[in-house]
């Protein structure tokens, strides 16, 4: 009944898909990305000594605790941040270039109250700047929190996109604050 | 001045003086090779002179472009768009979209048969590779395939052709002319880009969740090797001697031996690399970064990198992108 029912819905469908090209149907998200990026008034390997490594989280304000295993190995290493509020992420690292003072992470899995996002990945790296200062670029790329139709508004493209714009503007702003407090 | 400018000229200069010599001859000198990127998130195709490494046109096509084939004649490609649920045929030489095919759901992996008249094109989200004929500009027919196949690919001969299905970690090869399936054959887990060598025996995806190229014998219908590569390895384009697979998450390019299925060296690319084509001649290999938004050329010789060209945002180039110039 159920089946029969579900079938006469998806031929009315198809005859309407038949009859008004234009309308969509069903479509997958598109994947997003976002650049955040902030100028520090501090040399560049002062930044890096802050940041380089993947097993310490905790020069961001909302990290409580981070514990890892693996180092500084890409492929190998992964880290788990404790958020303030309890929350816990797990990062894979992917990249680590510390000549270039780069490291990539990934996170397979994360809980769609905590950033609404799915297949998140970041990149981020402190470049060097005339006169001592520095600026730290970071990447992220992910899809929405709602991999199907018609996201709710909380999980939306643009919900996701400025979700993960205000954790990484915060997390940079902080960091600014922080090293420039630093003598 | 950069070595990759100097290398340019150089090439320019090689160039004008087989341009001399064409002419003597009273023959049609080629032109030169161009590159056509699918600009996802900025919902157009960038095209690339690849002699003089310059952007020459932009061309608006909506719905977020991802994958597209070119024709073998150089004359057409075809662009798929998943959110347009369509895909666009564009006049290559007047850089301008032709006209739009309804096709599926959502249209993302995309190859041409060597005759140029079927494209043949993936649906992400639902199992079905449908059978697009370019001049009636429609389905023509429907195949059920694995669950959200991705990269499509033909042998030379255009007699078989072969799918991804990501989400049942397999392929599915096709009888071309009947378009009926017959061989499934499993592979890494979440196959992402198919890639079939000029002889038509061997079968190359690249492995998103393994981190693996999984390398398929056609005849036999077995998998006969596996290869490690970079974090999120996303397509393979193959050389004589050498296969290359872009590591999205490592920002690498994986080179290995297509011999003894090793791998021979890493080389770092831009941010977040994705698709991967050789020249025609086979004497280049251009790779398009996604994040950084720009086209590597690599001399496979040395494996070095030549040139860096900026394109549009978000930048996937899902498929044949290379267009020889006719």
């Amino acid at each position: 009944m159920r089946g029969n029912k579900m079938k006469a819905l998806y031929l009315a469908g198809m005859a309407l898909a038949l009859v008004a090209p234009s309308v969509a149907f069903a479509h997958g998200p598109t994947r997003q990305k976002t650049t955040k990026s902030i100028e520090i008034n501090a040399p560049a390997a002062k930044v890096w000594r802050v940041i380089g490594n993947f097993q310490d989280m905790n020069w961001c304000e909302d990290v409580a605790k981070t514990t890892g295993t693996g180092g500084n190995e890409p492929n190998t290493a992964t880290r788990v941040l404790t958020l303030k509020g309890g929350a816990t992420v797990k990062e894979d690292l992917t990249r680590y270039e510390p000549k270039e003072m780069l490291y990539g992470y990934f996170t397979d899995k994360i809980d769609v109250k905590v950033l609404p996002v799915n297949d998140y990945s970041g990149v981020i790296q402190v470049q060097a700047e005339p006169g001592d200062k520095s600026k730290v670029v970071w990447e992220a790329a992910f899809y929405r929190g709602y991999m199907n139709n018609d996201p709710p508004p909380e999980l939306s493209d643009a919900a996701s996109l400025k979700a993960v714009n205000t954790l990484l503007q915060t997390r940079l702003d902080a960091l600014k604050k922080k090293i420039e407090a630093m003598h | 001045m950069s070595v990759a400018a100097l290398r340019g000229r150089v090439i320019r200069a090689v160039g004008a003086g087989l341009w001399l010599a064409a002419a003597s001859l009273a023959v049609t000198p080629a032109a030169a090779d161009e590159a056509f990127i699918t600009d996802q998130s900025a919902s157009a195709v960038s095209v690339l002179d690849l002699a003089t490494k310059k952007l020459v046109a932009t061309i608006p096509v909506p719905g977020k472009p991802a994958g597209i084939a070119m024709a073998p004649d150089g004359r057409r490609a075809y662009v798929t768009s998943p959110e347009g649920q369509d895909v666009s045929v564009i006049d290559t030489a007047a850089r301008r979209v032709l006209r739009t095919i309804k096709v599926g759901q959502d249209p993302l992996g995309i190859a041409i048969d060597p005759t140029g008249k079927f494209i043949y094109v993936a649906d992400f989200d639902i199992p079905h590779l449908y059978k697009v004929d370019v001049h009636e500009g429609r389905v023509v027919g429907d195949a059920q395939i694995g669950a959200s196949p991705r990269g499509v690919a033909l042998t030379p001969d255009g007699k078989l052709i072969v799918a991804a299905d990501r989400n049942d970690d397999q392929i599915s090869i096709l009888d071309a002319a009947s378009f009926k399936r017959i061989a499934i054959v499993k592979v890494g887990s979440h196959p992402f880009g198919v890639t079939i060598d000029a002889q038509g025996k061997r079968a190359y995806t690249a492995d998103v969740k393994s981190n693996t190229v999984s390398v398929v014998d056609l005849a036999t219908h077995k998998l006969v090797g596996t290869v490690k590569t970079g974090l999120r390895p996303y397509v393979v384009a193959l050389g004589k001697t050498s296969g290359y697979v872009t590591d999205e998450y490592a920002g690498t390019v994986t080179v290995f031996d297509l011999a003894s299925l090793k791998t021979v060296k890493k080389i770092n690319v831009g941010d977040y690399p994705e698709g991967i084509e050789f020249s025609p001649d086979g004497k280049m290999l251009y790779v398009v970064n996604w994040f950084s938004n720009d086209v590597w050329a690599i001399d496979p010789t040395t494996l070095k990198v030549t040139a860096k060209m900026q394109v549009g945002d978000g930048p996937r180039a899902f498929g044949t992108f290379i267009r020889k110039v006719p």
